[in-house]
């Protein structure tokens, strides 16, 4: 009786673990920046006590929360402190959401109606006046710079141009390219089929894809993120019952649908979950198993900093990519200190964010600048947006880098492909 | 994933280990459940502070060989000359350190005790024999508003020892905008804010003015300098007057420049650190651990030719007890609970030695653990998890820390 009395008695995210001993705190990249921020033992465990007795005590400063669950992979106990905190925004926030942060977070419905015209959207984007008018009516900070848009998705391309040889191969993987491949950055997505390809991999889309859905959790629309990831989750079951592993280049929508569809939106992944597998991960596993084999060219030489996305950290995937990029010899890898660059999705690109966007992230570029790589390496997209705008360092997804250093001849002929 | 050696446990025996072993040309991976106990740290290391009695202990070398036959410093080839390599370990991560094997110095407490103590990080008030205080009289000189530094305590400590005590406070305005959270008013947060010269040179002149002339000796929370000793050290000298750091509740500033430039240096040696993840399960075969499987890389078996646990004791989940047992969670090795029926693991008095505080691992003369009475040839211990001491009574949790991970690491390179 006593010992099923000790083991059932788990509380919603681990909350009763907490045993205030304020090591999240030191962590927490917002409080360090913006005092009125009541940081993660306040806003997390210690107020959800209250909150649990009236919603009134909800604070609505627990919005600048980045959701970079840094609170969580420093807390010795398990605690899911930025679980709490998101759940509580979801919960008790009443405000509706702004037309800024609707248009920010519907990053599939703008992408759809900006790729047609990226050739006059990107431009006008960059000019002044429309930054001027972003800032003032949207709100949108006028010290961004917005991500191209592409003149063709990458859905486009993959149908045109390499949908039709996929079927050729043995074995099979669906490809979860989400948004910013899809409409900002086709290249990464190329970049993946050549590097599957060249290992005996075909690549296919999922039936329908929907964005993951974090940006419209962080912008407080989970009723919406709730239905697109249903819909993801029907498209990879179906990928899964035929045999195929779902690959992403994305650190956090990969977080969002293994970790967060169950955690804050309730919906039920447990059978989709195992299945969803970062690129860098997959390929590593491969290669340890003897499977599949890499060759890289001899001519490449690059300085290459890794720069640990927050959510990559959370999922403690950080190794896969920098191992697997350490194999290729041509490398001269560096270990960025982990911390947060500070865009964290679309809350950097607010106007009441910016100042303290950059302010988060300045030790990193301080790092990178001192560092002086080639590239930075990074599974995140929107570090990308950040590291370059506020670096000036270009920024690649590994399985970019592999995709340049690779020597596709000589890997094929050691996957017997040929 | 194939390494030499797999070191679970992040905290100051895992590292210490880890950078060891990699100074040594090893291929080492890290895997860590969250922050360590570093974080509440005095910013010194003890090695032996108090007797069984409970009285100070002035020369540690001759109590070391003093002590009882559970105590793991027997196990220990050569404390003097361990002791000589972790203070140099530490100083090449950057943390000077003062102090020695052969005289324990004494060190102050948040709450103003005095304790003995082993190597103190630079700029902490340190004293040689506690009962000849450096200082007549003392300026102990606080940040307006900063509620983990109990100056109240602290004076009262110091009076009693007959030194005269003048609390001041001083305050920057770049400081109070902390308090619009009255609960971020933290160390952590002083040190993140005062980062830039320009507000050292200003909290010195503030510090300079109140505590100026007139005392021997100024002494300051220990809130500046989270990454590295620079901006602690710098402003010191910019103060002009003699001064000093104590030890602040947690979290402990000087604690996690500690555990963040171990970190760094395990990280340049090539050290691959598993953040935010947890053993789960070993893979045994033949008494040799073979792999481990963690929570977090499914699929992945971590695989390496020798294993080091360095999980800590109960607070820090090394050590697990339920209403019937006490055991090891990760591994399920095996754990010495001193044959104590369930009623006497504690004392009533919460200040009297607590017999649960030496439970531990049980492991060999070469600190290998068992598992099922047999031992595992390849997978050692080190740190809080081991058996036989209590920290807390003798005051010697950075010695076993350290010296035992550094025995360990001896052990595997021969």
């Amino acid at each position: 009786m006593a010992n099923e009395t000790q083991t059932q008695n788990v509380s919603v995210n681990n909350f009763e673990q907490c045993l205030k001993c304020s090591i999240c705190t030191v962590y927490c990249p917002v409080s360090a920046v913006s005092p009125e921020y009541p940081g993660p033992k306040q806003a997390g465990p210690d107020a959800e006590r209250y909150r649990m007795k009236n919603k009134e005590f909800f604070d609505d400063a627990l919005k600048m929360c980045l959701n970079c669950k840094r609170c969580e992979v420093a807390c010795p106990n398990d605690v899911h402190i930025g679980d709490i905190i998101q759940a509580a925004r979801i919960k008790y926030n009443t405000h509706r959401p702004k037309l800024r942060d609707m248009m920010l977070a519907n990053t599939d419905f703008v992408g759809t109606m900006a790729s047609p015209f990226a050739a006059i959207a990107n431009p006008i984007l960059k000019l002044k006046p429309m930054k001027a008018i972003l800032h003032g009516v949207m709100a949108i900070d006028k010290h961004r710079t917005f991500p191209d848009y592409s003149s063709r998705k990458f859905e486009s391309w993959f149908k045109k141009n390499a949908a039709s040889e996929q079927d050729k191969f043995n074995k099979h993987v669906s490809y979860f390219h989400g948004c910013y491949v899809n409409y900002n950055y086709p290249q990464l997505g190329i970049d993946f089929v050549k590097v599957m390809n060249a290992v005996g991999y075909g690549v296919h889309l999922l039936e329908k894809e929907k964005c993951c859905g974090v940006a419209l959790i962080a912008n407080g629309m989970p009723k919406q993120a709730k239905r697109q990831g249903e819909v993801n989750m029907t498209s990879m079951r179906k990928a899964i019952a035929n045999g195929h592993q779902v690959l992403t280049t994305s650190s956090t929508c990969t977080f969002t649908m293994r970790d967060e569809y169950d955690h804050l939106l309730g919906i039920d992944n447990h059978d989709v979950r195992d299945s969803i597998s970062l690129a860098t991960r997959f390929l590593f596993q491969l290669i340890e198993k003897g499977e599949i084999k890499l060759a890289f060219r001899e001519d490449y030489h690059k300085r290459v900093a890794y720069h640990s996305a927050c959510h990559m950290e959370r999922m403690g995937w950080v190794p896969y990519s920098t191992q697997l990029l350490r194999m290729i010899l041509g490398i001269d890898f560096v270990m960025l200190e982990s911390q947060c660059c500070g865009i964290s999705g679309t809350y950097g690109f607010k106007k009441e964010n910016y100042e303290r966007s950059q302010a988060i992230g300045k030790g990193l570029f301080d790092q990178i600048k001192e560092v002086n790589p080639d590239y930075v390496a990074t599974d995140c997209e929107t570090c990308k947006w950040q590291i370059e705008m506020s670096a000036g360092t270009p920024v690649m997804n590994p399985i970019s880098i592999i995709a340049e250093a690779l020597d596709i001849e000589a890997t094929r002929k050691l996957n017997n492909l040929d | 994933m194939k390494f030499d050696i797999i070191i679970i446990g992040g905290g100051l025996s895992g590292l210490t280990a880890g950078i060891a072993l990699a100074e040594a040309g090893k291929d080492v991976a890290l895997v860590s459940a969250g922050q360590s106990s570093l974080h509440f740290g005095s910013g010194s290391l003890d090695l032996l502070g108090c007797d069984e009695k409970g009285n100070d202990i002035y020369k540690p070398l001759d109590a070391i060989k003093a002590v009882n036959s559970k105590h793991q410093y027997n196990k220990l080839e050569d404390v003097s000359s361990l002791a000589g390599v972790a203070k140099q370990l530490l100083e090449r991560a950057g943390i000077a350190t003062t102090g020695n094997i052969t005289s324990n110095h004494w060190r102050i407490t948040p709450i103003g005790g005095l304790m003995p103590t082993w190597l103190s990080m630079e700029g902490m008030a340190t004293i040689e024999d506690p009962d000849q205080m450096p200082w007549r009289k003392v300026a102990l000189v606080n940040i307006i508003n900063y509620l983990d530094f109990p100056t109240k305590f602290l004076a009262s400590g110091l009076r009693d020892k007959g030194v005269e005590v003048d609390v001041k406070a001083v305050s920057l305005p770049e400081l109070q905008k902390l308090r619009q959270s009255p609960t971020e008013m933290r160390s952590s947060n002083i040190a993140k804010v005062i980062e830039s010269n320009e507000l050292i040179v200003k909290l010195a002149e503030e510090v300079y003015k109140v505590a100026g002339e007139g005392y021997d000796m100024v002494l300051l929370p220990a809130v500046l300098g989270m990454t590295n000793s620079e901006k602690s050290q710098q402003l010191l000298k910019l103060i002009k007057v003699p001064a000093r750091y104590v030890a602040t509740l947690p979290p402990s500033v000087p604690g996690v420049r500690m555990q963040t430039m171990l970190r760094k240096r395990f990280t340049a040696l090539g050290g691959t650190f598993f953040t935010g993840d947890q053993v789960t399960e070993g893979l045994f075969e033949d008494n040799i651990l073979k792999g481990v499987k963690t929570a977090k890389l499914d699929g992945t078996t971590l695989e390496a030719d020798n294993f080091i646990l360095a999980t800590g004791s109960f607070m820090s989940r090394g050590l697990k007890a339920d209403y019937n047992r006490v055991y090891e969670p990760a591994l399920g090795v095996d754990v010495d609970d001193l044959g104590l029926d369930r009623k006497t693991w504690a004392k009533i008095d919460v200040t009297d030695a607590q017999p649960y505080m030496e439970m531990g691992v049980k492991t060999d003369e070469n600190l290998r653990c068992m598992r099922n009475g047999t031992t595992i040839s390849n997978l050692f211990a080190v740190g809080s998890i081991l058996s036989g001491h209590n920290s807390i009574k003798r005051l010697d949790a950075g010695g076993v820390d350290m010296l035992t991970a550094l025995q360990v690491a001896n052990n595997i390179i021969k």
